[in-house]
């Protein structure tokens, strides 16, 4: 029987060669790696760490892990680790009816709700094959217009707060607040609305919504402004975002972008404008494009949206006929067999929901497309050279929610 | 011995303080006479012969004190101010607008546990926040708040100033390594990056006054601002106060240039593995250096204690009180009461409905008001310390003012700007700036 030597526990994790007082060499040896990302760790050059950002860090946009691995100040390489906030939505669909599974598409991307139902509701519409009325429609528009611009605002606030700093995101929810409370008037929740239904909406516009309403356009364009002083002119701001995570068209396509990431390089696609849904066709706006494709494009196009959606608002306002917001259905829906896609443009890109039925009352399959997911695969390109702090400014500019991204 | 226990639970906590506080104070009291009635003279005599080093120990031990309300009123006044910029409320719950609230929060950092994590280095982890906040409060042992108000007139003041204030980054950069802890060692590295390139330009710019006065004695370059406004080296040297404003903004890691701590990047930079009082060193440190860096700049620059400008005429506000005599307790007890009456006349006359105990209390309030008033406008225009004081702190403040609110707006500068900065921008424009005043001297002689 032979006598067993106890090799000392290694102190650290960090590196291989460290050295281990009282062991008999005067460095351990490395060990065989035994995953891909053991061997990376190991095979690290001089200078070079890994830096592990999250779950847990103060700018990762929600529960996003990122390994970077960085010589001195700059990335060489990084990785997102997804997967801390799944909840398997998609797979709780299949097991709801269709009015349930709105609500559990609701919280995917929580800051701009309404969208994530307008998809799903958009593709169950077309597999019933009914007539949302024009109330209805309209309703719709004025709300997604509304929630868009809580989202920039937000949008707005953490490119700051992610850039180093204090101000902005104060100042730019209240924006949020006001259009957030306003949205509690009207469906009696400030950030999980379940407003849409198939066929229309829940409940017609009451007074409290629209005097809300009334009191912040008459100031909004003002306000809007004023936040935007703080950053625009501001030349730190500028020159830390200028020429930074720089996207090409081309590349931008082959990578699936949608939204205003694409429009900042250049790419003019617009799903209101060239997929025309609900009364988009019959209103008048511009869809804001840049082509430089760099973290200050990508911030400007969502500002002029802003300006663009206050456009469509007030053109709304004015044009909103009267009538019923729901149209008549079967409490109980079962769609013929078949397969629908809905999409809409939302802030950060084309968010749809491909619904397959099999003529019962629950979807067959539900696959939920989030341009989130999409945008965070640019985070690596995009931020490799650069330095740490521009890997912040960079998932600032692209603007992903990981509760979307993990769905 | 049950006795003595249960006439110690029947104390109330007072009593119990003194029935600790009595004994020590009665022993400690007697040895120490004692000790003073056998070895007086010796310890008199000691004292006599090395005047210099027990003012300095004196000193040193006062500004160690002062640091301490200074930094409370410094966070809360950052507290509020960039809330009131954020349009929030801030801190009101503990005291008059919530002025009390940094020194709860003080005491809240005193009574965290003291957290060493298993993997540093302790000896280093532990000296580090002593070696940061020495460093910053040692360096305002050199200020010259009034003629008469400074702790130390060294010759070498300005160079005593640089030389210690620069220890601080020892400090920081034992702090980012001992740490075990990446994101600290890239704080530190970041704050030693930056303060060396800062500290070039910082020096540098100085030259210009020392040039223009021939001292590096803080005392004497105030005394060469005398006059009115248009002498102060803002005005003669505005390059270099330009130069040197953005360093000591680098220097103290105020944003824009706080990498150092640069939360959405490197969490907490160097503190990140400090809990509980030693990261209030940390903390206090950086508060106590703005105030630093902003008096620095306030006796650099903007004149120390002078005045903006120079009254032509001199207010004398001659109080004899020994004249008065035997008048003098009498005025001292009856002028509080007349005065209350008289202040409260009006209030109980032209006010009806409120009561007579209220305007009573509005007259003492009113009363108190206007003597300490009186008594401050005769502070300021008979004792010198007072006015220069007042104009020192005034200044003072509105640059910490200046730099929360830079806090309040800006975003931070990336690592690479800031470090391409300094040596490509600042440097040569502080060169620049003692060419151009060398020359100036050699031409007017």
């Amino acid at each position: 029987m032979t006598t067993e030597t106890t090799r000392p526990t290694r102190p650290s994790l960090d590196d291989p060669r460290v050295a281990i007082p009282g062991s008999s060499s005067w460095y351990e040896p490395a060990p065989t790696p035994q995953t891909e990302r053991q061997a990376e760790f190991l095979n690290l050059r001089d200078g070079e760490m890994f830096i592990n950002m999250g779950p847990q860090h103060p700018s990762t946009h929600g529960v996003l892990r990122i390994i970077v691995k960085v010589n001195g100040e700059q990335v060489i390489d990084l990785d997102p680790v997804l997967g801390y906030l799944h909840r398997g939505v998609e797979k709780l669909c299949e097991n709801a009816d269709y009015h349930q599974a709105i609500c559990y598409t609701d919280p995917l991307e929580y800051v701009s709700s309404l969208f994530c139902e307008a998809a799903p509701v958009a593709a169950f519409e077309k597999l019933m094959d009914v007539e949302v009325p024009r109330r209805a429609q309209y309703i719709r528009v004025l709300t997604m217009e509304l929630n868009r611009i809580a989202s920039h605002t937000l949008f707005q606030g953490w490119m700051a707060l992610d850039l180093g700093g204090l101000t902005p995101i104060l100042w730019s929810f209240i924006e949020r607040d006001e259009i957030v409370d306003m949205l509690a008037a009207l469906t009696g929740q400030k950030l999980l609305y379940n407003y849409y239904r198939i066929g229309g909406v829940n409940g017609d516009l009451n007074h409290e919504f629209m005097s809300r309403l009334g009191a912040w356009m008459s100031r909004a364009a003002k306000h809007i402004d004023s936040n935007l002083g703080l950053m625009n002119e501001n030349e730190l701001f500028v020159r830390r975002t200028r020429d930074l995570g720089t996207l090409d068209a081309a590349t931008a396509l082959r990578m699936g972008v949608t939204g205003p990431n694409l429009r900042a390089s250049g790419v003019p696609f617009d799903l209101r404008r060239d997929r025309p849904y609900l009364v988009y066709p019959e209103l008048e706006f511009d869809v804001p494009t840049r082509t430089e494709g760099d973290a200050l494009a990508r911030y400007l196009v969502r500002i002029e949206e802003i300006k663009q959606s206050i456009r469509i608002i007030d053109q709304v306002l004015h044009e909103m006929p009267d009538g019923p917001v729901m149209a008549k259905l079967p409490r109980l829906i079962r769609p013929r067999p078949g397969r629908a896609f809905g999409a809409v443009e939302g802030p950060r890109g084309v968010y749809g929901v491909y619904a397959i039925s099999d003529g019962t009352d629950q979807p067959f399959r539900m696959r939920i497309h989030d341009p989130s997911f999409v945008h965070l695969q640019l985070v690596g390109p995009l931020t490799r050279g650069n330095l740490i702090a521009d890997t912040m400014a960079v998932m600032a500019s692209l603007d992903p929610v990981m509760g979307g991204v993990d769905k | 011995m049950s006795g003595l226990t249960t006439t110690w639970a029947r104390l109330t906590p007072a009593g119990r303080a003194l029935a600790v506080l009595l004994p020590i104070v009665v022993i400690g009291g007697a040895g120490t006479t004692a000790l003073l009635v056998a070895f007086g003279g010796a310890i008199g005599a000691t004292i006599g012969a090395n005047i210099p080093i027990v003012r300095f120990l004196a000193a040193s031990v006062i500004t160690f004190l002062i640091t301490v309300p200074t930094a409370f009123l410094l966070i809360y006044m950052e507290m509020k101010i960039i809330a009131l910029m954020n349009l929030r409320i801030g801190p009101d719950r503990v005291g008059p607008f919530g002025a009390v609230m940094s020194v709860v929060h003080g005491l809240k950092v005193l009574m965290k546990e003291d957290y060493t994590p298993p993997s540093v280095d302790v000896p280093v982890f532990t000296l580090a926040p002593v070696v940061v906040y020495t460093a910053s409060f040692m360096t305002l042992l050199v200020i010259p708040f009034a003629p008469a108000l400074t702790s130390m007139n060294l010759e070498l003041g300005l160079l005593y100033f640089f030389a210690v204030g620069g220890f601080g980054v020892v400090g920081l950069m034992m702090a980012g390594w001992s740490s075990f802890n990446k994101y600290s060692l890239l704080g530190g590295i970041r704050a030693a990056a930056q303060a060396i390139s800062y500290e070039i330009p910082l020096t540098l710019s100085v030259v210009g006054i020392v040039i223009l006065t021939g001292s590096l004695s803080l005392t004497a370059i105030v005394a060469a601002q005398s006059g009115s406004f248009l002498d102060w080296f803002i005005f003669r040297q505005p390059l270099a106060a330009i130069i040197f404003f953005i360093a000591i903004t680098a220097e103290s890691n105020r944003t824009p240039f706080d990498n150092t701590e640069a939360d959405q990047e490197i969490v907490a930079g160097f503190a990140t593995e400090y809990s509980g009082m030693r990261f209030g060193f940390f903390f206090f440190a950086e508060y106590v250096n703005v105030f630093i860096v902003s008096a620095l700049f306030s006796a650099v620059f903007l004149g120390g204690s002078h005045a903006p400008i120079n009254l032509p005429f001199h207010p004398e506000i001659n109080v004899d009180l020994g004249t008065l005599g035997i008048g003098l307790p009498l005025l001292a007890g009856l002028a509080p009461v007349v005065g209350t009456i008289l202040c409260a006349a009006p209030i109980w006359l032209f006010a009806p409905r409120v009561r007579t105990w209220q305007a009573l209390l509005g007259g003492f309030l009113i009363f108190g008001g206007l003597s300490t008033a009186a008594i401050g406008v005769w502070a300021v225009a008979m004792l010198p310390p007072v006015a220069d004081l007042l104009f020192f702190l005034l200044k003072t403040f509105t640059l910490v003012f200046i730099f929360v609110w830079m806090r309040g707006t800006l975003p931070r500068a990336r690592i690479d700007q800031l470090m391409g900065f300094a040596w490509k921008w600042l440097l040569p424009a502080s060169l620049l700036n003692i060419f151009a005043t060398a020359i100036a001297v050699l031409i007017t002689g």
